[in-house]
């Protein structure tokens, strides 16, 4: 068993990718969105680089007291376009001095206000001004090549950042102590067992070795434990990313209300007029523990407008590929023949849930099967609630099991391991020459390895500083 | 300087050290204690086997001796597993070992500018800063001078051996052990360990009874072990197969105190591949009986070598339990199996050209570094030689990779690994051994033994000529398709109908040998280029797959790494990775990956340091 310290750095540097250690420059200056891109109040871009300060007072009003300024000091200025002196926002700066800094290299916060505009604009001057915008990554990689960071708090920060959920860090933490790598190092032992038994066979033509042991049954069982941990993938993507639960229905149905109701705040602009939302907006929360990723999606409706014909386009895309679909129908106008239609077009394959909307105002009674709901006064949202749970329960059924795979690279990993191995389970039947078995024997047995890190290789580590949040 | 190599030890590794230099130019002594034991094959009369013969012909390729020597005085050849896969095919010959020998000693002998002298050497010659070596000092008090030294001192250094109650100071029985150069090398801090091996009873061919034991016979088709001979004409003998029994056992069981292993006499480690009759009985109780294989020493002898047997009980009881075995049971023992210890260093204190870390110009090999077998003896030495000399040169040492040789395998092993048993090569310590196959050691490394100077210009272009002719055989095989007059000739090639016979021959029941009665331009063709070329095509998806797995591992290897880089200023390494970099002194990223307690974090570190100072 590795030690927590070197597993964790091995998770690491194989669930990041995209950011290359080459990459790393201290000459050149990045700057980066730490917060979420949006609406918001305020907004934070990071500053890091060996002349970070000095490009900065370029731009800034105050730019010889930057430029003087001491480590851990705020200073309160106008930045303005270098060239037009076109003013772009008001704004704090927060001032580091090397080593003193997340990223241990000069380094500056602008806090400026969180308007979408205003923040590619000052970016845009950023950039005129030197700064290069960070890679992913990318300020994790600084702190860590400048020893402010070992790789085992570079993965905390990576995975605090992805846990949605209590369960999302419980899970983590599981990874952390180990159990994922303890049973697939079980499996490699095995493999590692079958292949030292092909070996001797090998090795040793002169001597007659009794027992020849049944290599396809134990290929059948490692390829078997192997599926078992591929086959929870799909919890781990759940807890990682939460179930997709898309809102549909027809056009003014309430859908952009329940959105923002079930998320609790004003995300999407809701309208008396038909078919104002017309791309699609995602929300995460969480019921009971259970992670959900919610779309509200355009309203469903032939339509002349081409905007809006993709937005319907893409909702039915959407509507495929989720596991929930939350399908409202206006309560206060009933079911119109074109519900119907649309209910049974994604009853077959979706985890339908009929929703009966603005019951507040409806004078029909709920047909049955659908949720009562009003998003305006709260009435069903428990029970809406509630029946997403349930619905989902099937989903997580197996998520007791404490050993989950939640990244796409294990999870392609241990892909090539099973088919490496249907190979050889193959070539076995075939009666192809044991050597040759063992080529695929190996290959198998080098994805498990990457997986917990006995195999190192370049391509792990160019997978260090993958899905890292920009500006982290 | 009197020289500018300096070879101790004239067993396989001495041999091809001093060859190597001598061939490249420069001035060399060979220091041996006894001239006429030159190539004294000290165990079993045979060469090759399993990646030992892979060993044999790379060391060919590369322009060393081996292969030549044995093409010369074999007296038996086979292709061992025959019925397995075209990865772990290997030859393997008996050998005339007197002949063997002979031939040793006479080459040598006839090669210009190296120079031959009969002494023990007891201590090496430093220069002032007592970190280069400088030449070395005999027995007999004489000094010779050179900058560079090869040390391939066998089983004979400090060694003493074992039969029962008896022991005496030496390295093989008969011969003094090289008594003085192992202090001398613990003084200057080497690291040096104790090792053991063991031989099997030599006997009187006509005291046993053949009809008694299963013939083996060797092959009729000998595919010579070098690629220079396309044809070895030599005379042929059997071996003969018998077992052990429950009888044999109970004697050896009955008496096991007596054996200086087991009464704690021996205090270094044995090789566990190739244990003692005695171990085999002791660890394997449930085996009711071993194999023996019964072999003959050379043409002019009478003496046999009775192989997986190796003991070291006292004379009389080796000589009761073997005549409990059928065909055995007259025998006559003329020289009794005994056990040898002996030191060795600690092949952690080489870099990957052989060169020692601690002192310059000092070249270890062979036994020496702790392995067992005339092979990577062999291509140790010949490796040592070749380093040396490119020394000189001012050039950059040759180091092989793992997926390029055996002989890469086997240095890297030693040099990150070191080696606290007698190590021996395996196919399974090769990760990539569908690429090192016996028949494409050529295609691997003729071109680089011709870069150092030990091939010539004619070797190498018939290299070329090699691979054009592979490649046409190869297109003639893709052009050709299966046509109704080939299914009669040759009826497993009915379903292939109209395909091409490179798509019939990925048939398992197709072979190439059908395909050439088919088509005359097949058969006009080199045979052993038509096997080749049968590999290629036949194993083409595996070969494939293990490309991919080689591209993987090279990019690791491809990333050098400073000898001198001090570890502990890497910031960011564990403490024990730290030690063990530092020791080991790794030349490649892939290299320090295979160090026992570097993890792969920090790997990650240094990728990352070496990155930054890119
Ligand atoms: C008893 C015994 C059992 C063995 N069993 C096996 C086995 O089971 N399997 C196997 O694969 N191999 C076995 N071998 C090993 C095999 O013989 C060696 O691996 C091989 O010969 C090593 O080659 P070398 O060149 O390193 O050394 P050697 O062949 O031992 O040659 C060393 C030479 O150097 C000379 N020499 C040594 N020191 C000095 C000095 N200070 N000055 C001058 N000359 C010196 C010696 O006289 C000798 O001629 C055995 C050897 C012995 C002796
Ligand atoms: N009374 C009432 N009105 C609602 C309710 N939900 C939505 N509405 C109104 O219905 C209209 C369309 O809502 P919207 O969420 O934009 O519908 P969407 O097109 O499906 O996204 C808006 O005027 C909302 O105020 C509800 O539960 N009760
Ligand atoms: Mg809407």
């Amino acid at each position: 068993m590795l030690k927590p310290e070197g597993l964790s750095s091995i998770l690491y540097l194989m669930q990041k990718k995209s950011l290359y250690p080459q990459d790393y420059n201290p000459e050149e200056s990045i700057a980066a969105l730490a917060t979420p891109w949006g609406e918001s109040a305020l907004a934070i871009i990071r500053l890091s680089g060996l002349d970070s300060l000095k490009l900065l007072s370029g731009i800034f009003s105050r730019d010889g007291e930057i430029v003087e300024a001491a480590g851990n000091t705020l200073h309160y200025g106008r930045i303005t376009a270098p060239d037009t002196e076109e003013l772009i926002d008001e704004v704090m700066i927060a001032v580091y001095r090397a080593p003193k800094s997340y990223t241990g290299e000069e380094s500056a916060e602008i806090f400026c206000h969180g308007n979408p505009a205003v923040i590619k604009r000052l970016i845009g001057v950023l950039a005129d001004s030197g700064f290069r915008y960070a890679l992913p990554g990318e300020f994790t990689l600084r702190a860590f090549m400048n020893g402010k960071l070992d790789l085992t708090r570079a993965e905390a920060v990576n995975e605090l950042i992805r846990a949605r959920t209590d369960r999302a860090r419980a899970l983590a933490l599981n990874r952390l102590s180990g159990a994922i790598e303890g049973k697939i190092r079980e499996i490699r032992d095995g493999l590692a067992g079958m292949l030292a038994g092909i070996e001797v066979w090998l090795d040793y033509p002169e001597e007659e070795l009794e027992g020849e042991n049944d290599l396809i049954h134990e290929a059948e069982g490692w390829a078997l434990e192997i599926e078992k941990l591929l086959s929870t993938y799909s919890i781990g993507k759940i807890v990682q990313e939460g179930l997709v639960a898309a809102i549909a229905g027809r056009t003014n149905a309430g859908k952009s209300t329940l959105f923002n109701r079930l998320l609790k705040e004003e995300r999407a602009i809701v309208s008396e007029f038909h078919g104002t939302t017309r791309d699609y907006l995602e929300g995460y929360i969480s019921i009971e523990g259970i992670p959900f990723k919610l779309i509200d999606t355009a309203g469903l409706r032939d339509t002349g407008d081409p905007l809006e014909a993709e937005g319907v386009r893409r909702a039915d895309m959407i509507i495929r590929n989720s596991d929930l679909l939350l399908y409202l129908v206006d309560g206060s106008l009933g079911l119109a023949a074109e519900d119907r239609e649309l209910i049974s077009t994604y009853h077959d394959n979706r985890k339908l849930i009929p929703v009966w909307s603005k019951s507040d105002i409806s004078t029909a009674g709920t047909p049955e099967g659908f949720i009562a709901l009003s998003a305006v006064d709260g009435t069903g949202i428990a029970a809406l609630s509630k029946e997403m749970v349930n619905r989902t329960a099937g989903n997580l059924s197996s998520s007791t099991e404490e050993r989950v795979i939640d990244s796409l690279r294990q999870k392609e990993l241990l892909e090539r391991a099973f088919s490496s191995l249907e190979d050889v389970k193959k070539s076995l039947q075939d009666e192809v020459y044991l050597d040759l078995i063992a080529v695929d024997l190996k290959e198998s047995l080098d994805a498990l390895g990457e997986i917990t890190g006995e195999v190192t290789s370049v391509d792990i580590l160019n997978r260090m500083f993958k899905d890292f949040c920009v500006g982290k | 300087m009197d020289f500018e190599g300096i070879v101790i030890g004239g067993g396989h590794a001495g041999i091809e050290a001093a060859l190597a230099l001598s061939r490249l130019d420069f001035s060399c002594l060979l220091i041996t204690q006894n001239l006429d034991c030159i190539g004294k094959m000290s165990c079993n009369p045979a060469i090759g086997g399993l990646a030992k013969g892979n060993v044999v012909r790379e060391i060919d390729a590369l322009g060393g001796q081996m292969a030549k020597l044995i093409d010369q005085s074999l007296i038996q050849f086979r292709i061992l597993n025959r019925s397995k896969g075209p990865a772990v095919q290997a030859p393997r010959a008996q050998a005339d070992k007197a002949l063997y020998s002979q031939l040793a000693k006479w080459t040598l002998e006839r090669e210009g500018g190296l120079s031959l002298f009969q002494d023990t050497v007891v201590d090496l010659l430093l220069t002032n800063s007592g970190r280069e070596v400088c030449g070395v000092i005999t027995e007999r008090g004489r000094r010779f001078t050179a900058p560079n030294v090869v040390l391939t001192t066998g089983t004979f250094m400090e060694a003493d051996i074992f039969i029962g109650e008896f022991t005496a100071s030496s390295g093989r029985l008969g011969e003094p052990a090289a008594v003085g150069l192992g202090s001398a090398l613990r003084k200057l801090g080497f690291e040096v360990g104790r090792l053991k091996t063991g031989t099997p009873a030599r006997a009187l061919a006509s005291s046993l009874h053949p009809e008694r034991m299963r013939e083996q016979p060797g092959e009729d088709e000998i595919i010579p072990f070098s690629f220079a001979n396309t044809k070895v004409q030599r005379p042929r003998v059997s071996c003969y197969i018998t077992h052990t029994n429950e009888k044999t056992h109970r004697i050896i069981r009955d008496n096991i105190h007596r054996s200086p292993l087991y009464g704690g006499k021996i205090q270094g480690v044995g090789p566990r591949y190739c244990p003692s009759i005695e171990d085999k009985v002791v660890r394997f109780p449930d085996k009711a009986s071993h194999q023996i294989f019964v072999e003959p020493e050379g043409l002019n002898t009478d003496e046999v070598y009775l192989n997986g047997i190796s003991s070291s009980l006292p004379e009389e009881v080796q000589e009761e339990f073997l005549r409990t075995v059928p065909g055995l049971e007259d025998l006559v023992i003329m020289r009794p199996g005994y056990a040898v210890e002996y030191d060795y260093l600690d092949p952690l204190q080489l870099y990957p050209s052989l060169e020692s870390k601690k002192i310059k110009g000092l070249f270890i090999a062979g036994q020496t570094n702790g392995t067992s077998g005339y092979e990577e003896a062999a291509a140790q030495g010949l490796l040592a030689g070749i380093n040396a000399a490119l020394k000189l040169q001012g050039r950059e040492p040759l180091i092989l990779s793992r997926a390029e040789a055996y002989i890469g395998v086997l240095i890297d092993d030693l040099v990150t690994l070191g080696t606290r048993e007698p190590y021996r090569l395996f196919t399974s310590r090769a990760e990539y051994r569908l690429s090192l196959r016996h028949d494409t050691a050529d295609l691997r490394l003729l071109e680089k033994g011709y870069d150092v100077g030990l091939q010539s210009v004619e070797a190498r272009d018939g290299l070329l000529q090699k691979k054009r002719e592979i490649e046409e055989i190869k297109e003639l095989l893709d052009k050709r398709k299966v046509q109704e007059m080939d299914v009669e000739k040759v009826t497993e090639l009915k379903i292939h109908q109209g395909k091409s016979l490179s798509r019939a021959l990925k048939d398992p029941k197709v072979r190439m040998s059908d395909l050439v009665s088919l088509d005359k331009g097949l058969a006009a063709k080199n045979r052993d280029w038509l096997y080749q070329s049968e590999l290629d095509i036949k194993y083409a998806g595996y070969i494939k797959r293990q490309e991919r797995q080689v591209d993987r591992f090279r990019r690791m290897e491809n990333m050098r790494l400073p000898a001198d880089l001090e570890y502990s200023r890497v910031i960011g390494l564990s403490t024990e990775a730290v030690e063990k970099l530092n020791k080991v002194k790794p030349l490649s990223m892939g290299q320090a990956g295979r160090i026992s307690g570097v993890r792969s974090s920090d790997i990650a570190v240094l990728l990352v340091h070496l990155a930054k100072n890119d």
